[in-house]
């Protein structure tokens, strides 16, 4: 939005629940690309009468035209569609805030390469640490002062927004002979590190550093049947310290063997620690790319699928597996998937911490969510779809047993906007308060849920209309959000040191540089 | 005389990429690349490049080459080769992509025939793959298949075979290594085991070690093969296994298949032990266009834009079609394409933007020299292993490609925008 310039949104039925508003008709402004209290009468507006404004967080794609005679970059779509084309997407579906939830920190150029391709959105990425060998060798000294230093350090380096725990010290083992870790304190090879202490050590990390996200933990046995047991380990050896759990749908399976629903244990647990916070990481039918830095259990995919399969062993840091697949609502385990997240959802007593997810790609692509949030505001939609799945693993699962609870618009504009920017500390997103950022998308109402939320009437970026009656008519840059904390500079003597001897790649080469813009602070 | 200086660069010689060596820097000139090596020393050269603008066979100022570029191309729309060649950054390729993109384009690249075949074969089955500094830090065995390292990444052994790792305190000695010649390709000096095998029995032995790392029985036909029966009671009796594999072609006898057999036998490895496989690129950031490709429209090589979308042209490359063009766009070092393309493009009005550009043998529409990446210009190149690394220019040099290709696309862009108005 250009300095000076103004907007008024007039008239439309107003969710912004940061704010306590829920429906009600009011204006919004916009001044510089921030929100503000008034504006003069005469001010430019948008007639938002009967609309909804709500703030916010392969196949060939033609390039879109767009406002003034420019074209946009064409692409491709599919399960994980190319830069210029997910951009587009998210903000097509009125979403321009999204975050790279793993990323290797020796890649870290390469995203910032592509989030710089990634229009409409300001982005960030979580940095990879659960299994980093420098990490784990100052675990495994005792030294968790140190090792949170050099998480502050490998954050500024990379250019990272938060810390990343992906199956703590099982991407390490899958490297070595002991090939994973499934229990909590069983020993990485002749350590002493453990998962427990992974979980504890950057846990604490984030809330010493006063990070604007809690660490983000994939935690162990995801995908494994009984993995419930190893959840609630988790959960309970972070009990009472700030901690988001992630795609928390593939770790709810119950024990006693075979395949069956853990969703009330978790959510009663969830429901009780206000300290802690999750996403679902909804399963949607239709086809799907796994991709995480979880090696082992990609190749668990690989060979119990038969599908083809990519793994990338990173040095000194991490693992990467991909396999594609498809959830069918005839497959029993998918259905059962699908159930849980669903569960989890419905179960949720506060909104605030449980955001709504599909691990895009892993549960299926960000574009269900359309689909998804029909699923949680409709209950006949979401029982005539029950009815279709296979029903084999869903006995005594709270979905079967009937859960009535339909979603509000206000709470969709929790699990979607003000929650998810409240636990990522994004204090000027996910509201319509004054000095917010302008993000507003505007739906027109319609009684197909799905329909209405796939297609926004308005979405504006900072002020800006960047879509219009789901066309794409601007695609500014974004801003990139990462944090730089601050810490003891001694600690990278002995990094320095650690990557002479084992990296390829020169420590001074190592950090990013030439970011869009600064920092986000940290109080 | 100016007394020599010296500067750290990453080299871009080879897909190793090394962002450990230092040149000596006399006045204009640049040498000695330290630690030594022939391929190193040979991109470097003296840093020497010509510095002029030329169009229609005269000298001519840049705004007026950039104007005359953005007319020829953009008359041409929808039958322009847009060739992406090796030397430029990320940051140059960024906007000749976009070119590409708003231009209807076909794309080619110096993505060699065997490379192709091997991304293909990764993208019909997947790979087990590491970054290099795995194989230094972790791989008890490594097999060198069909590789001539000293060749073609000259530091490959010195800077990952021989140097200590993290789970191989004795570097060298603590690892085994074998040298496996396929027909008459490559292999490496002091290995502990070396195998030959003919070129039409690649397949073969690779179908063959799959099925006994898998848990077959060793097969009859491989006492045909001295060392293969005993080459997989290693492969399963190590704890990391790195197969390092020659990607840009060796002996042209092989069959196109073998990379996939090496896939396949990577990937079955990964059971009973943990292994990596290793595909040997060239430098000049050729890894780098792939990368940038496949982020930005999905494909890494033989992006043909021309029905207005990426559409995936593996099959059918456009240096191959030189017929169905009335324009071409090289940007990068035009030295790396086929001589039958360079010769079909001298009845083109082509603009050629890159290091060397106005030493094109032809009368080129446009020519404007720029720097070499990693030499003259900074930005970001890939490694063989995709690792993105950047680069720290030792010398001043003409006008960087990201500039002149920034000023181009948007020259190209504010055309085609009156075009449509």
């Amino acid at each position: 939005m250009t300095a000076g310039s103004t907007l008024r949104i007039v008239g439309g039925t107003v969710y912004d629940p940061a704010n306590g508003i829920d429906g009600e008709t009011r204006d919004i402004c916009i001044a510089d690309g921030r929100i503000v209290a008034d504006l003069p009468a005469g001010a430019p507006a948008l007639d938002a009468r009967r609309l909804l404004p709500e703030q916010h967080a392969a196949d060939p794609v033609p390039a879109p035209r767009l406002a003034g005679g420019h074209t946009g970059r064409s692409g491709t779509g599919g399960t994980v569609p190319s830069t210029f084309t997910t951009g587009y997407r998210y903000a097509g579906l009125g979403y321009t805030t999204v975050f790279d939830a793993a990323i290797a920190p020796l890649t870290a150029r390469h995203t910032h390469h592509e989030m710089s391709d990634t229009p409409c959105v300001d982005a960030g990425c979580f940095v990879l640490m659960g299994n980093d060998d420098y990490l784990l060798k100052l675990i495994d000294a005792g030294e968790r002062d140190r090792a949170r230093d050099y998480a502050a350090w490998l954050l500024g380096a990379t250019g990272g927004y938060a810390i990343k725990v992906v199956n703590p010290g099982g991407v390490e083992a899958w490297k070595t002979p002991q090939r994973n870790l499934t229990a909590l304190d069983e020993p990485l090879g002749s350590s002493r590190v453990t998962a427990r202490g992974i979980l504890e050590t950057l846990t604490d990390a984030a809330n010493t550093l006063k990070l604007p996200h809690a660490v983000h933990i994939h935690a162990n046995n995801l995908g494994m049947p009984g993995n419930v047991a190893t959840t609630m380990e988790s959960f309970k050896a972070l009990e009472g310290r700030r901690a988001h759990f992630t795609h928390l749908q593939f770790h709810a399976y119950g024990t006693g063997g075979g395949w069956k629903s853990a969703a009330r244990e978790l959510s009663d647990w969830v429901n009780n620690h206000p300290e802690l916070s999750v996403d679902v990481g909804q399963v949607m039918f239709g086809p799907a790319t796994t991709v995480t830095a979880d090696g082992p259990v990609e190749y668990l995919l690989y060979k119990s699928s038969g599908r083809k399969w990519v793994n990338i062993d990173v040095e000194l840091e991490t693992g990467c597996g991909i396999v594609p697949l498809e959830y069918k609502e005839k497959a029993a385990v998918s259905a059962l998937q699908w159930a849980i997240g669903l569960e989890l959802f419905l179960l949720a007593k506060d909104p605030w911490r449980v955001v709504l997810s599909t691990d895009h790609p892993n549960g299926g692509s960000f574009l269900a969510y359309p689909q998804l949030i029909q699923l949680l505001m409709d209950r006949t939609v979401r029982d005539a779809r029950l009815k279709l799945v296979n029903q084999k693993f869903l006995t005594g699962s709270a979905l079967l047993d009937g859960l009535d609870r339909q979603f509000t618009l206000g709470e969709i504009a929790i699990i979607t906007r003000a929650g998810p920017a409240r636990l990522l500390g994004l204090r000027h997103k996910g509201h319509l308060g004054v000095g917010a950022d302008a993000d507003v998308t505007v739906y027109s109402r319609q009684d197909d849920i799905a329909a209405m939320f796939a297609s926004p009437r308005y979405v504006l970026k900072q002020g800006e209309l960047v879509v219009e009656e789901g066309h794409l008519r601007l695609a500014p840059s974004g801003r990139r959000l990462y944090v730089r904390p601050a810490h003891d500079e001694a600690v990278v003597t002995g990094v320095r040191s650690h990557f002479d001897r084992y990296s390829t790649v020169q420590f001074d080469h190592y950090p990013v540089q030439g970011l869009p813009n600064g920092p986000i602070g940290i109080d | 005389m100016t007394e020599a200086r010296r500067v750290g660069i990453t080299c871009l010689g080879c897909g190793l990429v090394c962002d450990d060596v230092t040149v000596a820097v006399s006045g204009g000139s640049v040498g000695d690349l330290s630690p030594a090596c022939a391929l190193g020393s040979e991109w470097l050269g003296s840093g020497a490049v010509p510095d002029r603008i030329r169009s229609s066979g005269r000298d001519a100022a840049f705004e007026a080459a950039v104007a005359t570029a953005t007319t020829l191309l953009s008359d041409s729309r929808g039958r322009v080769l847009v060739y992406l060649g090796p030397g430029l950054t990320i940051e140059a390729l960024k906007p000749a992509v976009a070119i590409a993109d708003r231009l209807k384009a076909a794309t080619d690249t110096a993505t060699t025939a065997a490379a192709a075949s091997g991304i293909l074969a990764g993208q019909r089955r997947g790979r087990a793959a590491a970054t290099l500094g795995e194989l230094k830090n972790r791989a008890d065995l490594v097999v060198f298949w069909g590789a001539d390292p000293a060749r073609t990444h000259p530091r490959f052994i010195e800077r990952l075979v021989n140097a200590t790792g993290t789970h191989v305190p004795g570097g060298r000695a603590s690892r085994a290594v074998v040298s496996v010649r396929i027909g008459a390709g490559g292999a490496v000096d002091g290995a502990d085991t070396s195998l030959q095998l003919p070129a039409a029995a690649e397949l073969a032995a690779l179908s063959m070690l799959r099925s006994i790392v898998a848990g077959g029985p060793v097969p009859d036909a491989a006492a045909g093969y001295p060392g293969l029966a005993e080459l997989a009671a290693r492969l399963v009796g190590a704890k990391y296994v790195a197969i390092v594999a020659n990607g840009e072609g060796g002996d042209p006898a092989r069959p196109s298949q073998g990379s996939e057999g090496l896939i396949a036998l990577a990937q079955a490895l990964n059971t009973p032990v943990r292994a990596a496989l290793y595909i040997l690129r060239s430098g000049d950031n050729r890894n780098g266009v792939e990368a940038l490709l496949t982020w930005q429209t999905g494909y890494p090589f033989a992006v043909d834009f021309r029905s207005g979308v990426p559409v995936y042209g593996a099959d059918r490359r456009a240096l191959d079609d030189m017929g169905s063009f009335d324009a071409a766009l090289l940007v990068g070092d035009w030295r790396a394409m086929p001589a039958a393309s360079v010769a079909a493009l001298a009845s083109l009005p082509t603009v050629i933007i890159g290091p060397g550009a106005t030493d094109w043998p032809g009368t080129a529409g446009v020519a404007i020299d720029t720097g070499r990446a990693g030499i003259h210009e900074g930005g970001t190149a890939y490694r063989l292993d995709d690792i993105p690394l950047p680069l720290a220019p030792a010398l001043d040099g003409p006008r960087t490609a990201a500039m002149v290709l920034s000023a181009l696309e948007e020259a190209v862009s504010r055309s085609l925008r009156e075009v449509t108005a």
